[in-house]
């Protein structure tokens, strides 16, 4: 699972080593502190989130925060770099063309989709984990999804219905 | 297409990822009934879900080899414990001691959530140190229980792991033997879970070789761990999964390693 998470959040090994690391680490250092009637696995989220945070953190320049109101408009209207959707679509693999496409997503959306998508996290769980407020983490799923529709779309145009 | 107020909100994809309550569920499925746009919207999500599971799930390192990764968690943690072991050095063994437990609990919990389940953690909660290791630390204070003289204590840890080597001979050779044509995915779940149970011990005796220097067992022990791990974390819709852990078998000679070393404790 850490890795699996690693993996989606970062999209490219090298990065999911690194956040594998940082988690196993950070798993070593506080199992100390771990109390045993808390939920385990919500534990363990909880320091995945906060290992991909950190890692894009660092990545990225000084202050960003990837949940503020400011990143959230950012996220919505600045593509990443890379090949968009459309072009990929030729190839006829829907599945990869979204993928693509949430590896674009930004940071805090792609973490987000990512634990409720794939994890199978409740929208109350990845807050919680997060320390976000609920209305937040609903809206960066929102936001991930219309993306994701975007890019369906966009795929089914370029194909012809093919993909 | 015809403008839905609910296709500004997020009520379709919480309607999708089921995080509605039933009185919310049963008013969104009445506007599905009649409103295209929504019911397209719903489609979508759908079909991206479809698109997205026939993607091959990636939860390991290329061709399956974590012993990169595992050498590079090692340096870390042994950074980790160097530091630790320098703040607290007035404070003896017993905090190395427990980082080990420590390390080996991480190990667990990876495996805890990757289907395995709390149970294993449990398990592991409960079972005990594996026999020749516990209190055996090196560095201990003189005069303390734990020290013993090098010698009993490297028969103790090489008895120890050969045990531990033959609980471990089920999963490798029974999966060296498997004919991947003819195994499905859910037919070698048994060696899978076995793995898991397996490996927190083998990083320990690993470990413990490491520390005492005994090279032979933590070689042996850190081929069995790459492979146990790989086991453990396969996953069961990767149909190349069980040629591949194969693969690592033999790459590294792990069949005849373990059969070496458990003809004889001493010769390992």
């Amino acid at each position: 699972m850490v890795y699996r998470m690693a993996y989606q959040f970062a999209g490219n090994h090298h990065d999911a080593e690194d956040i594998s690391q940082d988690v196993f680490i950070k798993v070593y250092r506080s199992l100390d502190r771990f109390r045993y009637d808390a939920q385990l696995t919500s534990w363990l989220y909880r320091i995945v989130m906060n290992a991909c945070i950190d890692h894009k953190r660092r990545q990225s320049p000084a202050g960003w925060a990837p949940f503020t109101e400011e990143a959230e408009v950012q996220m919505v209207n600045t593509p990443a770099d890379g090949p968009g959707p459309e072009d990929q679509a030729y190839g006829g693999q829907l599945g990869k063309v979204l993928e693509s496409e949430i590896a674009r997503l930004p940071p805090g959306q792609r973490l987000v989709f990512t634990m409720r998508h794939y994890e199978g996290l409740k929208l109350s769980e990845i807050a919680s984990a997060l320390g976000l407020a609920e209305g937040t983490v609903k809206r960066q799923l929102h936001a991930a999804v219309h993306r994701l529709r975007g890019a369906l779309t966009s795929a089914r145009v370029t194909t012809g219905g093919r993909a | 297409m015809i403008d839905c107020a609910r296709l500004e909100s997020a009520d379709v994809e919480l309607y999708f990822y089921g995080e509605l309550d039933p009185l919310d569920r049963a008013r969104a499925d009445a506007h599905l009934r009649g409103c295209a746009p929504c019911r397209q919207r719903l489609e979508d999500l759908h079909a991206i879900r479809r698109a997205l599971a026939s993607q091959p799930a990636v939860d390991a390192p290329p061709a399956g080899d974590w012993s990169g990764f595992m050498r590079r968690l090692d340096g870390a943690v042994g950074m980790d414990e160097a530091s630790s072991v320098q703040k607290e050095n007035t404070a003896g063994t017993s905090r190395r001691w427990s980082a080990r437990q420590v390390l080996a609990l991480a190990a667990m919990l990876a495996l805890v959530t990757i289907g395995v389940g709390v149970v294993m953690a449990a398990r592991f909660r409960a079972a005990p140190v594996p026999a020749g290791l516990a209190g055996k630390t090196p560095g201990a204070p003189a005069g303390a229980p734990v020290q013993q003289a090098s010698t009993g204590a490297d028969r103790s840890l090489r008895e120890g792991s050969a045990e531990h080597l033959e609980r471990s001979k089920l999963v490798v050779l029974g999966l060296a033997t498997r004919d991947p044509r003819q195994t499905r995915a859910e037919d070698w779940q048994y060696e899978r879970r076995l793995a898991g149970t397996l490996l927190s011990d083998t990083r320990l005796y690993r470990q413990a070789a490491l520390d005492r220097g005994v090279s032979d067992v933590e070689r042996v022990m850190r081929d069995l761990e790459t492979v146990l791990l790989e086991v453990s974390m396969s996953d069961t819709t990767d149909r190349d999964a069980l040629e591949r852990v194969q693969r690592l078998i033999a790459k590294r000679d792990l069949v005849v390693k373990m059969q070496v070393a458990t003809s004889g404790a001493a010769g390992i």
